[in-house]
This record gives C-alpha cells, structure tokens and sequence, in this order.
C-alpha cells in the first residue's frame, strides 16, 4: 500500500506527533526526493542545482576579472580566457538565470499561490528536472571534450570551426531548452485550470502574471533556439551550407535566428524577476499594488515585443537600413511597458508603510538598478550611439545592470522573502543587510566603471587591452571582489540558517499573499484543505488599525473558517 | 547633409573618447541628450523612491493608505515618455544614415578582415596590413569583406563600426577633418576588432599584435593629402624607426614581420616550433615542398610565398593555409632583405 502524501493514515504511528505535517517530513530518505513529483521538492532540487551553476559561473567570473587586471598575461593564456568567458556566459544563462526564478521559486509557489496541490502536470515537472540535470551535464561535458571558446552566442563561421565542444555545448543547450517548455508549458495548464475558488484573473497574483508571461514567450521561443542549435549541430558536422558563405550559406542567418531566441529570452530571464518584486513590494509597503492591470498587462505588452526587437542585436552587422529603422523604432517601445512597471513601483510606495527588511532591499536594489540598465538600453536603441558602443563594454555592463542588477536582484528579494516558507527557519537579518551592502556596492562598482570603459571604446572579449584601460579596469575586478564577499556572507548567512536558524511562524513579514496562509513549511498538499479565496493578495486596505502596522495575521479569512 | 546639433570635444571627455571624425559631434550631442535625460529620470525615479522610504518608513503608528486609482496619471506616463522616445528615435535614425550613405567623391579603400589581420588596399592596388596611410579631409570609404569569420571593423575615434562578414562586403565611411592635425606630419587613429574572431589554441603569446582577437588592431595613420599622394606613387616609406640604421631595408623588414603578422606562424630562433617555416637560416638554404621537388631560398622563392603562398608548400606545413599578403615591391624586398639577415646558409 502506498502512503499517499498529506494523509494521515489512521492505525499507523506518525512520526510527526510533535512537529506539524510539512512537506519535508511526510516522506524521508533519498529515494523520497529524487522521485518525488511534490511541486515544492522538485522546487527545492531545482534551486540547489541553480545555485550549484551560479557558484561555478561565479567563480569563472572572478577568474576573467584577475586575469583583466593588468593588460597582457595575469594569470591565464588567450585561448584559456577565451574559454572562461564562454563558459561564464553559457553556464550563467542557460544553466542559472533562465530556470532561476521560474523552476526554483516559481515550482515552489506558483501552485500555492494558486492554492493548488501541485502544477497540472507533476510528472512531466520531474521530467523537466531530469532534462535540466542531463543538459547542464551534457553543457559541462564540453569542458572535458576539449576547448569551448566561441562565447554563449556561439556566431557562425567561427563555432564552425574547431573541435566537437561545441557540439556538446549546444547540445547541452538544446536539452535545457526542453526543460524549459516542459516547464512553460506546466505553467501555462496549472494557471489556466486549477485556480482554487475565489482566484479570478484579476485577483492573480503579480508573480504568477509574470510566470505566465515568462512561461508563453517559453513554450514559443525557445523551439527557435532547438532549431537553431541543430541546424549548427548539423552544419557542423555534415557541411549543407546554411551558415557558412562558403557553401552558399549566411553567417547573418544564423545571428537572426540565434536572436529570435535569445532577444526573448532576456524576457523569460527579466519578467519573473519583475513579478518577485511586486510581490515584495506590496507586501513590504503593505499597500495594493498601484495600478495592477497596468502592471499585469505591462507584463504581457513585454512578452509579445520581446518577440519584435531582436534585430537590435545586428545593427553593425549589415542588416538593411529599412530593418534597422524598424528594429529601432520597435526597441524604443520596450521602455514603455517598463517604465509603466517602475512608476506603479514608485505609486505603490506612496503613502505606504515600508519596512526596509532585507528582501525589500533587494527589491530596491532592483528598481534603482534595473533604472539604469533600462536607460542605458535608450543609448543602445537610438542607431547613431549604438554603432559607436555596439560590441564594447557598454553593452556588457547594461545587460549586467538588467541580469544581474534585475534579474539576480529579484532572485536573492525572493530567496531571502520566500526563505522561512520554503524551509521553515529564519536567517540572521543583520548579516543579511551587511550581504547586501557588499553585493549592492560591489556591483555597482564592478559595472559602472565598464560603462565608461565601453564609451571610451574597449571592445568586449578582449583578453588583451590598451594601457590607458587599465585604470578602470582595475576599479571593475576590485569592485568583482567586494561582489564575491557579498556573496560568501550571504551563502554562510542561509547555511547557518539552515541548520541554527530560529524557527519561523506563518506569516513572518504580515503579507496578504496567498502562500502565507498555510502552514510553514507548507503542508504536502499545500493547503490542508482546498483554499476559497475571499479577497485579492494586496487587499491591505482589509486590514484592521493593528494589522495594518503588524501585518497581515496568518490565519485565513473569516470566510474559510466555517 | 548632417544639420543636426554638434558637441565640440576634440579631445575628447570623461565618456568619450577624442572626436576624429566629422560626425563624432554630431553623436556625441546626441550621447549627451540621452545622457542628460537619463541622469533626470534617474534622479527623478531614485529621489522619489528615497523620499517615500524615508517618510513613509513603518512605525508605530504609520498608516498605509489604501490604493486609488487613476486612469489618466497611467495613460500620462505612458505616452509622455513615448513622445520623447520616439524624438530620439529620429535623430538617432539620422545621424545613423550619415554614417551609412557616403558622399559620391568619397575615397574608397578595401578592407579585408582575417585572423587576427586588417588588410587595406588603396584604390591604385597598393596594399598595407595592420595600418593605413590615408589622407585628411576627404571622405573616405571603407569597403569591408572578411576572408574567414566575423570580424567588426571599429574606430572608436569615428564612432564608427560595421562587422565583416564573410561573404557580404558592408560599408562605413568618414572624414578626419584638417584641424586635426594641429600642425603635426600625422595623427594616428586606432582600429579595433569588435566582433568576437577567436584565438589559436595553445598560443602563448596572447598580447603580441595581431595573435588574437584581443589584439587584431590596425592603426590609421592620417596625413595631408599631398603626402598621401606621394604614397600612392611610390608605395609606403621606410617606417621613421629605421631612419639612419646600418641595414634600413632588415629593420624595415622586421617590422613588416611583427605589424602584417607574419609573426603569428613563422618563428625567426630556428629552434620554435611554429605552423609556418621558421625563418632562421632559411635564405639560402634547400627547401623540399610537399610535391618531392625542391628549390633553394632565394629572393625569388619568398618573393613568390608571399604573393602566391600556395604555389609551393613547404613538406609538414600543411595544417594551416597562408593567404597571399599583397606587399608592395619596396616591402617585399625589405622582408627579403630581413629573412637574409637572419643568416645564410
């Protein structure tokens, strides 16, 4: 007989007597994880092994910034850094950012804040994890079958050449890119059709409008980069002449489909990241998001344009004068749905009361951050500046301040917010805040020092450099330094955590989101019963004179005690 | 032609660097245009986010107030910013078109791109690799082809790139005006490679010229059109280094091997194992080609390898095909007299 999660099977001894039913004591043992198909456990998988990709990307990165020191040889040859900057590059995207937020936070808590039991589809979950393991495997493979150095956007002819590491690279890619629409895919279904009682569309939460977004541009973009990633795999090794000029093939179509893709993808990397703030900084101001149609519509308009821009990757690549007026034309629009975003933020705030917790600061952090990697992609969509700063560190610090600044921000807002849930135990806030600070300056210094690097005109992936660079690129690695402490402080912070932290109740930080409503850690089924949701997940202004200062309390409302 | 408004910084500025082209100010304005507003919004975004912070901050007491809503403060700051994208947007296009479209006087001048290489020919056939003697105050325009992968021919001082792509000629074009050169013989003007061209693997020599990406640079010098002329005529002088040496065609010589990359293959110790010949001892010495003859080294044979590398390939040296380098003669007989010095045999 099988022992069916969440129920309490009467005549057998729990051993849960003293401590409530969660998700991480119904069942024990190894086996009890790998074949789990429990939403949250997968989630938990997902995020040990995104932190496992970030970590080793971080320490490449670390590795490119010793070796950017002083100009000529630091610390490593040419065709070495060449193969440290594609590895951070593919590792960071592939292997962390992308599934970040969606398959680790958002396997957590998509279904519960559904009030679900799990996503639609729990196998297909599991499958998407195993797929996640086999591609990262197959993506770091490359390093033991030989020398990966064509950097993540792997560009026609030069990939062409070479030895079989790109074959596995790409292959690697193209295995992550199925764990990612199976994922979509799961999302889409579970937000569609199991919606507990009471959760209307206009009461979804911001997070999962995100999701959803995130997870349509998934489901039909990334079979482009499937068929991209095999049609090289297949020039490659049997030369039929599609990318390589040669044989009658065009390097320039390989840069379009490759960016049909990946132009995308900066969205299914940047909209979840965008949806952990909403939540947080509803919750944090405790105060209805302003405007919440604009920002979930906001969410949508982005996703859909996500799909019209990608030609602004080609702007010096030859592509016609006409297609470069219309990419540009289409880029400025990006800043529209944004800026709605940013500005609803700042509304929220208004006449809020905000508390500055440590997930709030990442939230912050996120906004100001996020600000200036968005208007400095004004100067890379108006065509004259782009010609000029194409292809130099400018553009590696302006999608460092969105990935990093935005996408990374809004992950560790919702690690450190969604902690306590997921594990059930506090973390020491004081060492938090210092984390942040190191992380934020840190930052701050490593990528706005490469922004003039880039406008006095150092080209990127450059192992070697002109004397007069040296300066800030110094200030660049020692900023990378005080990053990596940042990180080391946080790191011990959650392990400490982990095992010493105090236990946390409900509803730590009084939000009206619908995952704090169940048990901590959550129960196996999410909630004990199935949720009817009688108000929204901002409904702050429900709050009595004494919750509105303490927050939200932890029980349900009225309506679902009967 | 070009009537937008100018930023006059010929040295450049803290951001930018110096102005070496005529249409660097006009980009440079509009740098400062979108550098200003958005220094604005964000003082604006970021201001307003730490006064709320700080006098909405939580106590006891503090009240959030419940959400309004306003429909035409949403639409206000949907089309107001729209409004002003949509004007950078124009002069943006504008300013791009100027660097597209040259003038029909413009003086054309090849590039060809190749690993780790800038190869120019002027438009009487003279050939120089890794820089170019060009004139000032004309238009020029580059035609740029690329003989292997991508490359990005970029001059950060033009605020000028355009990628070189294999299989497709792409064009830039600019004029270095004539007060730049400030009363000096030249002003020099760097090329970068902007596109991503890769390294030879095991190479250690990662910070010589012209052995990677890194280092694919090409310099421009820029010179008075009457000088200008006389290299057309008669081909590029002795570099001024040279000037005064015992043997100035070997000095010459060897600096043709170190800027046109001959370095990256053919070492010059007779011990080093390189994918080209090493030059040492080489003149005059027998060589056996991978067809059984042979022939002896003499001017004629490596006059021969540079112009038409694959009429006879060295025995063992087939891994990596040289391409043909088009030298002027007076270079040639520089490389020439270089590899003699190396010694004979």
């Amino acid at each position: 007989m099988t022992v069916k999660a969440g129920v309490a099977i009467p005549g057998t001894p729990s051993e849960t007597t003293d401590e409530e039913l969660n998700y991480l004591n119904n069942k024990t043992g190894i086996k009890s994880w790998l074949l789990t198909l429990d939403h949250k456990r997968i989630g938990v998988m997902y995020l040990w092994s995104v932190l496992i990709a970030f970590l080793i990307g971080g320490v490449f990165a670390l590795l490119i910034r010793t070796e950017l020191l002083t100009p000529g040889k630091t610390i490593m040859e040419a065709d070495t850094y060449n193969e440290m900057f594609t590895l951070h590059g593919t590792i960071m995207v592939f292997l962390f950012i992308i599934p970040a937020i969606p398959a680790a936070l958002g396997n957590f808590f998509l279904p519960i804040q559904l009030g679900a039991k799990d996503v639609a589809f729990p196998r297909l979950n599991l499958l998407s994890y195993y797929l996640y393991v086999l591609g990262s495997l197959v993506a770091i493979g490359s390093i033991i079958v030989g020398h990966i150095d064509t950097g993540w956007t792997f560009y026609t002819p030069y990939s062409l050449e070479g030895n079989s590491s790109v074959l596995f690279m790409t292959g690697g890619a193209f295995i992550l890119g199925f764990s990612s629409i199976l994922t979509g895919v799961n999302f889409i279904a579970t937000t569609h059709k199991m919606r507990a009682p009471g959760i209307t569309w206009r009461r979804l939460p911001l997070f999962i409008w995100s999701l959803y977004a995130t997870a349509v541009i998934q489901v039909l973009a990334t079979p482009v980069l499937a068929i991209t990633l095999l049609l090289l795999i297949l020039e490659k090794t049997m030369t039929i002449g599609i990318f390589d000029s040669r044989l009658g093939g065009d390097p320039v179509l390989f840069e379009h489909f490759f960016w049909f893709y990946s132009h995308p993808a900066v969205y299914i990397m940047i909209l979840p990241g965008m949806g952990v703030v909403n939540e947080v900084i509803t919750t944090f101001s405790h105060r209805r998001i302003y405007g919440y149609m604009f920002v979930a519509m906001s969410s949508v308009a982005l996703a859909i344009l996500s799909f019209l821009v990608w030609g602004h990757h080609l702007f010096a690549a030859g592509m016609s004068a006409y297609a470069t007026m219309v990419f540009s034309m289409l880029t400025f629009l990006v800043a529209i749905p944004s800026g709605i975003k940013i500005f609803n933020w700042l509304a929220t705030l208004y006449q809020g009361s905000i508390s500055l917790a440590s997930p709030m600061l990442y939230t912050l952090g996120f906004i100001a951050l996020f600000t200036i990697g968005g208007l400095t992609g004004v100067f890379l969509g108006t065509l004259a500046l782009d010609i000029h700063l194409h292809d130099t560190y400018f553009v590696v610090a302006h999608f460092h301040y969105v990935m990093v600044g935005g996408t990374v921000f809004g992950f560790l807002s919702g690690l450190h917010y969604w902690w306590p849930k997921m594990t059930g135990k506090m973390y020491n806030e004081t060492v938090a805040r210092i984390a942040f600070g190191f992380v934020f300056i840190g930052f701050n210094v490593t990528f706005f020092s490469q922004f003039l690097l880039g406008s006095q005109g150092m080209p990127r992936r450059y192992y070697d450099y002109l004397d007069q660079y040296q300066p800030l690129h110094m200030t660049s690695s020692g900023g990378a330094y005080i990053l990596g402490v940042g990180f080391v402080i946080m790191g011990a912070m959650f392990l400490h955590s982990l095992f010493k932290g105090k236990k946390a109740s409900e509803n730590p930080w009084g939000s009206a989101g619908y995952e704090w409503m169940t048990s901590t850690p959550p129960h196996p089924e999410n909630f004990a019963e199935t949720p009817v949701m009688t108000r929204g997940p901002y409904d702050y202004e429900l709050c009595t004179e004494a919750e509105l200062y303490e927050g939200f309390r932890s029980e349900l409302p009225a309506a679902l005690a009967e | 032609m070009n009537d937008t408004p100018v930023f006059n910084a010929p040295n450049g500025t803290l951001q930018l660097p110096p102005q070496m082209s005529t249409l660097a100010p006009h980009v440079d304005w509009l740098y400062y245009l979108v550098f200003w507003c958005s220094v604005a919004s964000f003082v604006a975004i970021v201001g307003l986010m730490t006064i709320y912070i700080i006098k909405y901050r939580r106590r006891p007491g503090r009240k959030s107030l419940p959400t309004g809503h306003n429909t035409p403060l949403e639409i206000a700051w949907t089309v107001i910013p729209l409004i002003l994208l949509m004007g950078l947007f124009h002069l943006g296009f504008k300013n791009y078109m100027s660097g597209l479209v040259a003038p029909k006087d413009a003086l054309q001048i090849h590039v060809r791109a190749m690993q780790w290489n800038w190869e120019f020919e002027h438009p009487n056939g003279t050939t120089q690799m890794n820089e170019a003697m060009l004139p000032v105050g004309v238009p020029i325009q580059f035609i740029i082809s690329s003989s292997d992968v991508l490359h990005s021919f970029y001059v950060p001082e033009a605020r000028l790139k355009r990628d070189a792509v294999p299989g497709l000629y792409t064009t830039l074009w600019f004029e270095v005006p004539k007060e730049r050169l400030q009363g000096k013989k030249d002003v020099d003007v760097w090329v970068f490679c902007a596109e991503y061209c890769g390294a030879p693997h095991g190479i250690t020599n990662g910070s010589e010229a012209n052995t990677n990406h890194s280092t694919m640079r090409a310099q421009l010098h820029f010179v008075p059109q009457s000088v200008y002329d006389d290299f057309l005529k008669k081909g590029p002088p002795p570099p001024p280094e040279c000037e005064g040496k015992p043997n100035v065609a070997s000095c010459w010589g060897e600096q043709i091997y170190e800027q046109a990359g001959c370095r990256a293959c053919h070492h010059t110790d007779g011990v080093t194992e390189q994918p080209g010949p090493n030059w040492k001892g080489l003149f005059g010495h027998n060589v056996k080609f991978e067809d059984g003859t042979s022939q002896v080294a003499d001017a004629n044979y490596i006059r021969q390898s540079i112009l038409q590398p694959q009429a006879k390939i060295v025995a063992g040296y087939t891994t990596i095909n040289m391409p043909p380098y088009r030298l002027s003669d007076r270079e040639i007989d520089a490389v020439v007299a270089y590899i003699k010095s190396l010694g004979e045999q």
